[in-house]
């Protein structure tokens, strides 16, 4: 047995989808970009691989440069990288092929991305990424806008116990430099916070520690006595948590639940504004995120904006299969206008051989 | 609203279960009397609570357990939390349970000849080898860990590895092996900890498990 040479045996994190998972994923996929269009979003498709330049610059892009993979274009001679994520993409036609178009600029994509490594939930290195992304405002209603579509589709494809979490990933960085503290207590409070230690928050004694205790149990947030810009984004916060409550509401979504974390930073690191996270009660890990960021242009001054993308390999986990069609056979000699026939009546014929 | 859904405490076996005891006792848990028998082949438990059950796995696997999210709530040591590093845990409250620390050991003999400042590369029999690594890379060595399960003590006497890198509380079981303790990687106490997704997605029941378990320790 000499496992190297099977030849059905596929890289690590690397799968075919068969019957019925293929046809459930586009599906899915028609179903989310059609929930998409219903508030305006206009679908593009950017290529698979692009100069790495473009696809890892600043903002979105970099954050996602060691999890590209990168190839030698012998054309150009330049290097290019597979997408790791669409967001970078999306930027890029925003700010050069529609720089004109009318802001806000509302898009939608659905595509298939790449990552050198999977990670301990998602084992997967390549997967599907649907999602929005709405460039060139930054008010409360566009932050409500992201994760009320997200909640729609998600809960048009048959997902249950919805989770809406909430967060301004700046809040910290914020608190830091207002409080002034050291590079060690940044160091160290930014590890107990990812394990949200809060004995080991609290055993550090500090002004700032305090603070983030306060924030951690968060029983009264808007009375915690945060320094200005922390303040600020906590009131955001609260604000987005209000307004989308309301907006879930008027489209009957009441059981979707909001939860609010307000030191929630992980995988945010380009996000400057409202942020959030998508879960499922009984789903492995995150089923999409989104959040505000800056689309940096060389040259050119920021544009604001918010986008949200879905993991298509864990979505596919958790929602309900579409019920197939009928299906019968026929014998190998059957006519062809008996096939019709049957096919009229909406079921799905297969000869016998 | 959310259905209410089965909650798994992940519990760790051996020595520690006495220790977890009065947290159980603390939290109102009461489990199937089989829980404390050693010899029981059942790996879950029910308790007196209708939607709580116990599992009861090696220490390790708690935390592993709790990070996929089959179990949702676990109590794991910070070594083994430090090993693992996984991102879907959370560990909200120190338990101030299974004190000890991790600690590199040698032969006595072996130190005088020793000098640590020309390390390029080291070898190293222990059961945390990302640890181990991460301690030594730190400060510019390359370390080539043997892992094992158990028994390091008896690796340098028989030439596994020179050093070693493991759990001392008293320091018998090194003494006993003629090993010393010559540098401590971090303290360690038990920790409770949480699932992300379980705490994102129903945090008023894991808020109330993390505060019972904080009010116990508070009153310990």
């Amino acid at each position: 047995m000499n496992a190297k040479n099977h030849p059905s045996l596929l890289p690590n994190g690397l799968l075919d989808l068969l019957a019925p998972s293929a046809e459930n994923e586009s599906r899915l996929i028609e179903l989310f970009i059609k929930n998409f269009s219903a508030f305006g979003y206009d679908r593009v498709k950017p290529p698979l691989v692009e100069f790495e330049d473009s696809l890892l610059g600043e903002g979105p892009g970099q954050a996602l440069s060691r999890q590209t993979f990168r190839m030698m274009d012998p054309v150009s001679g330049r290097m290019m990288g597979v997408r790791a994520d669409v967001t970078s993409q999306i930027a890029r036609i925003a700010t050069s092929r529609l720089a004109d178009n009318k802001r806000p600029l509302r898009l939608s994509y659905a595509a298939d991305v790449l990552r050198v490594n999977g990670s301990q939930l998602r084992p997967e290195r390549q997967f599907c990424q649907v999602g929005c992304e709405l460039i060139g405002v930054d008010t409360i209603t566009a932050d409500v806008e992201m994760p009320l579509i997200a909640a729609i589709a998600l809960s048009k494809a048959g997902v249950q116990n919805i989770s809406i979490d909430l967060t301004v990933p700046t809040l910290t960085k914020h608190l830091y430099d207002e409080m002034k503290i050291s590079a060690d207590e940044t160091e160290s409070l930014n590890d107990l916070i990812e394990k949200r230690d809060r004995d080991g928050v609290a055993a550090l004694n500090t002004k700032t520690s305090a603070l983030i205790v306060e924030l951690m149990d968060h029983d009264n947030l808007p009375k915690i006595a945060l320094p200005k810009k922390a303040k600020a984004d906590i009131e955001k916060l609260l604000k987005l948590q209000s307004e989308l409550r309301a907006a879930l509401d008027v489209y009957g979504l009441q059981d979707v639940q909001i939860t609010i974390d307000p030191l929630e930073r992980r995988g945010f690191e380009y996000q400057t504004g409202a942020s959030f996270t998508l879960f499922s009660q009984g789903a492995r890990g995150e089923l999409g995120r989104g959040g505000r960021y800056d689309v940096i242009v060389a040259g050119k001054s920021p544009e604001t904006a918010t986008g949200f993308t879905l993991y298509m390999d864990s979505v596919l986990r958790i929602a309900p299969a579409f019920s197939p069609a009928k299906r019968e056979e026929v014998k190998a000699d059957a006519d062809w206008k008996a096939v019709k026939s049957l096919q009229d009546q909406g079921v799905e014929v297969v000869r016998k051989a | 609203m959310t259905k209410p859904q089965k909650i798994i405490l992940a519990l760790p076996k051996g020595r520690i279960l006495s220790e977890v005891k009065p947290f159980l006792d603390g939290c109102g848990i009461v489990p199937e009397t089989a829980f404390f028998d050693d010899n029981s082949r059942l790996l879950q438990f029910k308790t007196n609570l209708p939607h709580l059950e116990i599992i009861r796995v090696r220490s390790f696997d708690v935390a592993t357990f709790t990070a996929f999210g089959a179990a949702h709530l676990g109590i794991a040591g910070s070594d083994v939390l430090d090993e693992f590093n996984y991102s879907e845990l959370y560990a909200p409250v120190d338990l101030k349970i299974g004190k000890c620390r991790l600690s590199v050991a040698m032969h006595e003999g072996e130190m005088a000849k020793d000098n640590p400042r020309q390390w390029s590369h080291i070898r190293v029999a222990t059961k945390y080898p990302n640890l181990t690594r991460k301690h030594f890379a730190a400060r510019g060595v390359q370390t080539e860990c043997i892992k094992l399960s158990g028994a390091m003590e008896i690796a340098p006497s028989l030439g596994l590895a020179r050093r070693i890198v493991d759990l001392v509380s008293s320091g018998g079981t090194l003494k006993a092996n003629n090993l010393v303790e010559v540098e401590k990687i971090m303290d360690v106490s038990s920790r409770l900890i949480v699932n992300r997704t379980a705490l994102k997605t129903m945090p008023e029941e894991m808020q109330g498990w993390i505060g019972k378990f904080r009010e116990t320790v508070k009153a310990a």
